[in-house]
C-alpha cells in the first residue's frame, strides 16, 4: 500500500497528473476522492477496498470539465478495459489519462466471475487467474425458447425503471440516451415498457460492455442484466471475432456496418 | 416499524396493505423483491393493481376501507382451523377472548360481501400468514388515511399477535414512513401531546423534568394538530402561524379551505427552500437550506439513526434550518438556543429522550443503530418487543367495521383513492423542478376501470373534470384494468390539478385525527374536445 | 481541482438510503449509491439517483422576504427574524400562547424539528406542535 501511495504521490508531486482519482476512507467507508497536490497528507488515508465505484464514470464528469489536464485514476481489470472504450470512442484521450493499476484478489475475481481481473500496468496486488464461468448464460441457454422469454419478462416486469443500470454504466456516455427517446419507450410507467427497454439497452451494449457488472450491482431489483449483455458481448465475439476493451487501435463493427470497403473481421459468413 | 428493513429479506410470508411499495419505498421493494426470490410468499391486499402487487403471489383488491373486515376474516379463519399460536397468546398478552368473540362474527361469507374479497383466497391467506415461519406485515398510508386508521392499524397488531408473528426477526407489523424524516419529526415530538420520545405532556413528572430542563413553566394542555389549527385559524383562536418546510396547501386535505385559513391568519411564517404555494401566502418567508448545505440526523422509518453532511455552502443568503431558529429562538430573548453545531442541539436532545439518550454523533458515525438505544453500551433494537411489549403484555383490541365516512351516492357515484408515482414527492416541490423526473411524468391522471370509461365515454388522454362535494379538477384520462369498476385513482404531486381539491377534510380518524384521503366520493364527466 | 463526494442520506422517502454527493469544485454534479450502506447496498431509485438535480433549481430562496403592502420583499436577515420574534411575542402577549402554533417538518433534521418544538414549548408555552405525519 505505501509503494501505492508513493507512486501517486510522485505523479503528484512531479506535476505528471494535476489529480488522482482514487478512493479515501471516510469514517470507515471509502468513497471516491480525487487526491490533489496541494492535499497530499489525505493520500494517507487512501483504501483499496473491496468493493468498486464507477471510477472511469466518474472520470469523465473531471475530464469533461478539465479537457487539457492529465489526471490520474486507480483502475481495476474492468475500469481498465472502460478507458479502452473510452479512449476508442473519443471519450478521453489516453495521454491525458494515466492509470494506476489495481490487480484483483482471487476472491474478487472469482466473486465477479472476472475474465481478466487485472489491469494492463500493474501498481499494486498480485495477478491472479481469470475466471471463465458462463454458467449463467449455460443456465439460461437450456432453456427451451418460450421459457427464455418467460424467465426474461419475469426478471424484466420488476423493473423499478431507477436508470441505475445506465447511470452507473462507464459506457453510457452519450449526449442523449435512447431509453428517454418518448418515442421508442413511453415515459412515466414503472416497470417500463418490456421487453424493449430492456432490449434497447442490450443492443446498446453490444460493442460497448466490457462486462464490469456494475449494472447488476446496482440494481434494485435483481434483474440478472449482466447475463444479458455478456451474451451480447459473447456473440460479438462470436459474429466479428471482436471483444471490447483489449486494444484502442481495434474498432468496433458496428460502428462500420454497411460503410463501403469495410471488412467484416471475423467469421459471420460462417454463421 | 418494528423491525429493520434487511430483516424483510429473510421473512417466510410478507402481507403488504395499503402500501404501493414499488413507488413510494423502492429500496424496501427491493428487499421484497429479494425475499421472494429466496422462497417467500408475497401477499398484497390493496385496491389496485400496484407493481408489487403484479410480483405478489397472491393480490386481492379490497373495496375501499374495509380493511378492518378482511383483517378479523382473517383471525376468524384462523381460530376456526387452530392456527393461533396459543403459547404467545398465554404468555404474552391480554384480552384474547374480547377480540376471539368480536371476530366470531367475520365469517367469510359475510367478509366477502364487506370488501370483495373471496373467500377460498382469503382462506388461502390466512393459512400462509399463520402458518409461515416468519410473517412480516407491510402498510403504509393506505391503512392509516381513513376514519378507522387507528382501527385498522390496531387489527394489523391483533392479527400478528395472534399467529405470534412478532417479536422475532422478520416479522412484525412494520409501516414504512413516507418522508424521510417522519420519524424522526414524531420521535422530536413534533407532535401535540408528547415530548421529545413520546413523554405525555400531560404527566406532571415528565412536566416537571422539561420544566427544569428548559428553564421555564410549559402549558399542562394537549395542543392542536395539523387540521384542527387550520379550523381554529377559521375560528379566530389561532392568530399566528410558523410553517417550517412544509406545503400545507398542497398536501391537506380540502386544499380551498387551508388557502382560505392562510389568508386570514393574522401571522403567518413559512421557512422553507422555495417559494411554495403556502410561502406565497407568508407575511415572512424565512429562506433555509436544502440537505446538501447543512449537517444533523435523520431517524429512517426502522428507526435507525442516520447523518446528513454538508456538501455545499447554502445558497446566496440561504441558512442552515437549524441556524435560523437558534436566532429566532434568540430574538424572542431565550437562552436556550446558544447552539455552535447541531451536534450539541443532539446532545441536549439525546439527553431529554430516553429512546435516543445512548446515542450520539460520534456513535452515530460508527455503528449501526436503532433506537430505544437507551445508554452508550446499548447496541440498539434492530427489533421490537422481543421480551415483551412497551407496556409489559401485548393488549388485543376488539374492533368492529365501519364504512367510510362518504360513500357513493347519485350525484357522486364513483370512489376515489390517492397516492404517489415512483417519479415524484409529496407535493413537488423538489422532484417537480428535476429534470429527470419531470421528464417522466409532469402532470396529474385519473385511473378509470375501462367500463367507466366506456360508459363516461372516455379514451386514455382524453380529459375528465373530476369533482367532489368540495372542489374540482381537470385531469386526464388512464384507462386500467389495474382498479376496481367504479373506482378512481389520482397521484397527490400536481398542485395545479391537486388531488386535496377534492378530498374530505371532514372526515378524521378520532384518535389519530388522520383525514381519510384514500376514499371519498366524486363524479366525473367528459369535457369535450373544444371546451379542452 | 478539487472533487470529493459527501456521504450523506437521501433526502425523500423514510427509507434512508445512503447516498454520495458528488461535488466538483464546489458544485454538486450527482447522487451516487453508497455501496457498503446496510439498507441500499449501492441501489437506488430515480428519485435518489436525481437527489441533486433540485439543489440548484430556479427559485429557490436565498434571501429573507417580508410582505410589505402586500407585496414580499427582499429583507435583511436582521430585520426578518426581528419581525418574526416580535411578532410571535406580541400575538402570545394579546391573545395568550395558544393562539399560536407551528407545524414542523418530516424533511427537517431531528435537531431542527427539536429547536422548532423548543421555541414554541419553551418559549411561547404551547403544545399547538404538528407537522404532517398524518398526511
Amino acid at each position: 500500500m505505501d509503494k501505492l501511495k508513493n507512486h501517486v504521490k510522485e505523479l503528484l508531486e512531479s506535476g505528471e497528473i494535476a489529480g488522482f482519482l482514487g478512493l479515501i476512507d471516510d469514517g470507515g467507508h471509502p468513497v471516491p476522492y480525487l487526491f490533489t497536490k496541494e492535499h497530499l497528507d489525505r493520500l494517507d488515508a487512501m483504501v483499496v477496498p473491496d468493493f468498486r465505484y464507477p471510477m472511469t464514470d466518474i472520470l469523465l464528469r473531471i475530464v469533461r470539465k478539465y479537457p487539457e489536464e492529465t489526471i490520474g485514476v486507480m483502475v481495476r481489470g474492468c475500469d481498465d478495459r472502460a478507458l479502452v472504450e473510452l479512449a476508442k470512442n473519443q471519450r478521453i484521450f489516453p495521454e491525458l489519462v494515466r492509470p494506476v493499476g489495481i490487480a484483483c484478489t482471487k476472491e474478487m475475481a472469482e466473486a465477479c466471475r472476472c475474465s481478466q481481473p487485472y489491469p494492463r500496468e500493474i501498481h499494486y496486488g498480485e495477478k491472479v487467474e481469470g475466471v471463465n464461468d458462463r454458467s449463467d448464460l449455460a443456465a439460461v441457454e437450456s432453456k427451451p425458447l418460450d421459457e427464455r422469454l418467460d424467465y426474461w419478462m419475469g426478471q424484466f416486469s420488476k423493473c423499478i425503471k431507477c436508470y441505475g443500470c445506465r447511470n452507473i454504466c462507464s459506457m453510457c456516455f452519450c449526449d442523449q440516451c435512447t431509453l428517454e427517446d418518448e418515442t421508442l419507450i413511453m415515459t412515466g410507467q414503472s416497470p417500463p415498457e418490456i421487453p424493449i427497454f430492456h432490449l434497447i439497452r442490450a443492443f446498446h451494449m453490444a460493442g460497448r460492455c466490457i462486462d464490469c457488472g456494475l449494472c447488476e450491482e446496482a440494481c434494485p431489483a435483481h434483474i440478472p442484466l449482466r447475463s444479458l449483455y455478456r451474451k451480447v458481448r459473447e456473440d460479438m465475439a462470436d459474429y466479428f471475432g471482436y471483444v471490447t476493451g483489449m486494444d484502442e487501435s481495434e474498432k468496433d463493427p458496428l460502428e462500420f456496418l454497411g460503410s463501403e470497403g469495410y471488412e467484416v473481421p471475423s467469421k459471420i459468413d460462417e454463421t | 416499524m418494528t423491525n429493520s428493513v434487511p430483516e424483510l429479506e429473510d421473512a417466510d410470508c410478507i402481507l403488504i396493505t395499503g402500501s404501493n411499495t414499488t413507488s413510494s419505498h423502492p429500496l424496501i421493494a427491493s428487499r421484497i423483491m429479494k425475499a421472494k426470490e429466496k422462497g417467500a410468499k408475497v401477499i398484497v391486499i390493496d385496491p389496485r393493481r400496484t407493481h408489487i402487487a403484479s410480483l405478489a403471489d397472491i393480490h386481492v383488491k379490497q373495496n375501499l376501507g374495509s380493511d378492518v373486515a378482511w383483517i378479523n376474516g382473517l383471525m376468524h379463519i384462523i381460530l376456526k382451523e387452530g392456527w393461533q399460536n396459543q403459547s404467545f397468546i398465554d404468555e404474552r398478552t391480554e384480552g384474547f377472548e374480547e377480540v376471539k368473540k368480536a371476530v366470531e362474527g367475520y365469517t367469510p361469507e359475510k367478509v366477502e360481501e364487506i370488501t370483495g374479497i373471496p373467500k377460498e383466497t382469503l382462506r388461502e391467506i390466512a393459512e400462509i400468514y399463520a402458518k409461515s415461519g416468519a410473517s412480516s406485515i407491510v402498510y403504509c398510508m393506505g391503512i392509516t388515511q381513513h376514519i378507522t386508521g387507528t382501527d385498522n392499524v390496531k387489527s394489523l397488531a391483533n392479527l400478528a399477535m395472534l399467529t405470534g408473528q412478532i417479536g422475532r426477526p422478520s416479522t412484525g407489523v412494520n409501516p414504512l414512513r413516507g418522508q424521510n424524516n417522519v420519524q424522526g419529526s414524531t420521535d422530536m415530538a413534533a407532535i401535540p401531546n408528547k415530548y421529545p420520545g413520546y413523554q405525555d405532556v400531560t404527566n406532571e413528572e415528565i412536566r416537571k423534568k422539561f420544566e427544569k430542563a428548559w428553564g421555564g413553566p410549559l402549558s399542562p394542555n394537549v395542543g392542536l394538530t395539523v387540521v384542527e389549527m387550520i379550523n381554529a385559524i377559521e375560528e379566530g383562536k389561532l392568530k399566528g402561524l410558523y410553517i417550517l418546510g412544509e406545503n400545507p396547501l398542497v398536501s391537506d386535505p380540502d386544499s380551498t379551505h387551508v388557502e382560505k385559513a392562510l389568508e386570514d391568519v393574522e401571522f403567518l411564517v413559512v421557512q422553507d427552500i422555495f417559494l411554495t404555494e403556502t410561502a406565497k401566502k407568508a407575511d415572512v418567508v424565512l429562506p433555509g437550506a436544502s440537505f446538501a448545505e447543512k449537517d444533523g440526523t435523520y431517524t429512517g422509518t426502522d428507526r435507525r439513526f442516520q447523518k446528513i453532511r454538508k456538501a455545499i455552502e447554502p445558497l446566496g443568503e440561504a441558512k442552515p434550518d437549524w441556524e435560523i431558529l437558534c436566532m429566532v429562538g434568540k430574538a424572542m430573548g431565550s437562552k436556550g438556543f446558544d447552539f455552535p453545531s447541531p451536534k450539541e442541539v443532539f446532545d441536549e436532545l439525546a439527553e431529554l429522550t430516553p429512546i435516543y439518550h445512548g446515542a450520539d454523533y460520534d456513535r452515530i458515525e460508527k455503528e449501526v443503530i436503532h433506537w430505544p438505544c437507551k445508554d452508550k453500551d446499548d447496541p440498539g433494537s434492530p427489533y421490537l418487543h422481543k421480551d415483551g411489549f412497551a407496556r409489559g403484555k401485548g393488549l388485543f383490541t376488539p374492533i368492529e367495521f365501519k364504512p367510510p365516512a362518504e360513500l357513493p351516492d347519485e350525484e357522486y357515484p364513483f370512489q376515489l383513492t390517492t397516492g404517489r408515482l415512483p417519479f415524484h414527492y409529496h407535493t413537488g416541490t423538489m422532484t417537480r423542478v428535476s429534470p429527470s423526473l419531470t421528464h417522466e411524468v409532469n402532470e396529474a391522471y385519473i385511473e378509470l376501470h375501462p367500463e367507466d370509461a366506456k360508459a363516461l365515454d372516455v379514451k386514455s388522454g382524453g380529459r375528465v373534470r373530476v369533482s367532489s362535494r368540495r372542489g374540482s379538477i381537470e385531469v386526464r384520462v388512464l384507462v386500467t384494468t389495474g382498479i376496481n369498476k367504479g373506482v378512481a385513482f389520482i397521484p397527490f404531486h400536481f398542485a395545479e390539478a391537486a388531488a386535496n381539491r377534492l378530498t374530505n377534510a371532514a372526515a378524521l380518524d378520532p384518535i389519530a385525527k388522520i383525514p381519510e384521503y384514500k376514499v371519498c366520493a366524486i363524479k366525473i364527466e367528459k369535457i369535450d374536445g373544444r371546451e379542452a | 481541482m478539487e472533487y470529493q463526494t459527501v456521504r450523506t442520506t437521501c433526502t425523500y422517502c423514510g427509507t434512508g438510503c445512503g447516498v454520495l454527493l458528488e461535488v466538483l469544485d464546489g458544485e454538486v454534479v450527482g447522487t451516487l449509491p453508497q455501496k457498503d450502506h446496510p439498507i441500499n447496498e449501492g441501489k437506488l431509485c430515480i428519485k435518489g439517483w436525481s437527489a441533486h438535480e433540485f439543489i440548484y433549481a430556479d427559485g429557490r430562496l436565498t434571501k429573507p422576504l417580508i410582505r410589505k403592502d402586500g407585496k414580499l420583499v427582499e429583507a435583511s436577515w436582521e430585520e426578518a427574524v426581528g419581525l418574526v420574534a416580535k411578532k410571535l411575542l406580541e400575538l402570545k402577549e394579546k391573545h395568550g400562547p395558544d393562539s399560536l402554533g407551528c407545524f414542523s417538518s418530516a424533511k427537517c433534521t431531528n435537531e431542527e424539528n427539536y429547536l422548532l418544538q423548543k421555541i414554541f414549548r419553551a418559549v411561547i408555552g404551547t403544545n399547538n406542535v404538528d407537522h404532517c405525519a398524518r398526511l
